[in-house]
């Protein structure tokens, strides 16, 4: 099977971070589903700082660690994806990089 | 000095009452190996064992003991084919075998300079990073996959691996319609992270891959600015690096 070209999305943000109510990290991860991405993983930093450092200072106290979302996707998937979180997003970073793919799956294709 | 990869076995198979002159075989051929400054060499002596003539060679027999003994050594090709026409002359009852064999680790303790691996090649520049991602709970023979990945790569002289489990995601593990989608709790995911040359992250996704049931593996480009070994008295151009 050749490697495949696709794009890594990285969404960085905060994980106090909220949109219409709820957790901004989850909200994303479910238009994510919502769009038929094919994965995305949540990290949680230890600390960091960014555009948004001081004034997350201010309105949260707890839950306030630097959170990464991690996209791997063709770049028609992503440009679907991408205005609409950037809406999502108050303040925080999208970075796009090239990435070569590949999916392995051995339980399914049945020679086990 | 031998390196982690290919190389020779040299085994001779001798008898105690042999001899090289006036001097038992077994330890003529230690003395030359010495002599030629072969990597290592080490001398085995048979408890009972026989040869072409099926006489059997007893070391517990009460008068007389009769031992044979095994010289064995490891080195380059070279250095083998080098020594090996001495010691097919010297030779006058025995047997040599000679094989290639594999180096897998080879540790001096205290020369740790000499570890085959040469990290200011692989300092600066174009480099690649893979990333796995996988589940938490997947085992590779038993153990956690993640442990099994690096302990690999550690083997293979890869730069580095750094293991990073999400709090959580879908996905990862090639399941895109389960109804369930976030794994919270059940199977975080895992990402193992890798930065090396391109030819070195190349034999690290083979060997991964073999080793991943189900899982992604996700190759970009990446440019080394630096790579810094604790080692505080390595070199001087890693100042004017700095």
């Amino acid at each position: 099977m050749p490697n495949q070209r696709a794009k890594l999305l990285r969404l960085h943000l905060s994980e106090g971070d909220q949109y219409e109510g709820r957790p901004l990290l989850e909200a994303i991860l479910d238009k994510c589903r919502e769009l038929g991405m094919s994965g995305a993983t949540v990290f949680r930093g230890l600390e960091g700082y960014g555009e948004t450092a001081a004034i997350h200072r201010y309105h949260v106290t707890r839950h306030d660690q630097p959170i990464m979302i991690m996209i791997i996707e063709q770049p028609e998937a992503l440009s679907r994806l991408i205005p609409i979180v950037e809406d999502m997003m108050d303040t925080g970073l999208i970075a796009m990089s090239d990435v070569e793919v590949k999916r392995i799956q051995k339980s399914q294709s049945g020679h086990e | 000095m031998i390196q982690k990869g290919p190389a020779k076995k040299v085994t001779i198979w001798v008898n105690e009452d042999t001899r090289h002159h006036m001097e038992k075989l077994w330890s003529a051929v230690f003395e030359y190996l010495r002599h030629k400054k072969v990597a290592g060499a080490s001398v085995t002596r048979t408890q009972v064992s026989f040869g072409d003539r099926k006489l059997i060679h007893r070391g517990d027999a009460a008068e007389t003991p009769e031992y044979s003994y095994r010289i064995e050594f490891i080195e380059t090709a070279e250095r083998v084919d080098e020594v090996l026409p001495t010691l097919y002359d010297m030779m006058i009852d025995g047997l040599i075998e000679v094989q290639d064999t594999t180096i897998v680790k080879h540790v001096n303790k205290s020369k740790p300079s000499s570890d085959s691996r040469t990290p200011l090649e692989r300092r600066q520049g174009e480099a690649k990073i893979m990333r796995v991602f996988f589940g938490e709970r997947d085992k590779w023979h038993g153990e956690p996959l993640y442990d099994a990945i690096v302990k690999r790569l550690r083997m293979m002289d890869i730069a580095g691996a750094t293991v990073y489990r999400g709090i959580l995601g879908y996905g990862a593990k090639g399941e895109p319609h389960r109804q369930h989608l976030l794994h919270i709790s059940e199977d975080l995911p895992i990402v193992v992270s890798v930065i090396d040359s391109v030819e070195k992250i190349a034999e690290a996704a083979a060997v991964v891959e073999e080793m991943l049931e189900d899982g992604l593996i996700a190759v970009s480009d990446v440019d080394i600015i630096r790579l810094v070994h604790g080692k505080r008295n390595e070199a001087p151009d890693a100042e004017s690096k700095g």
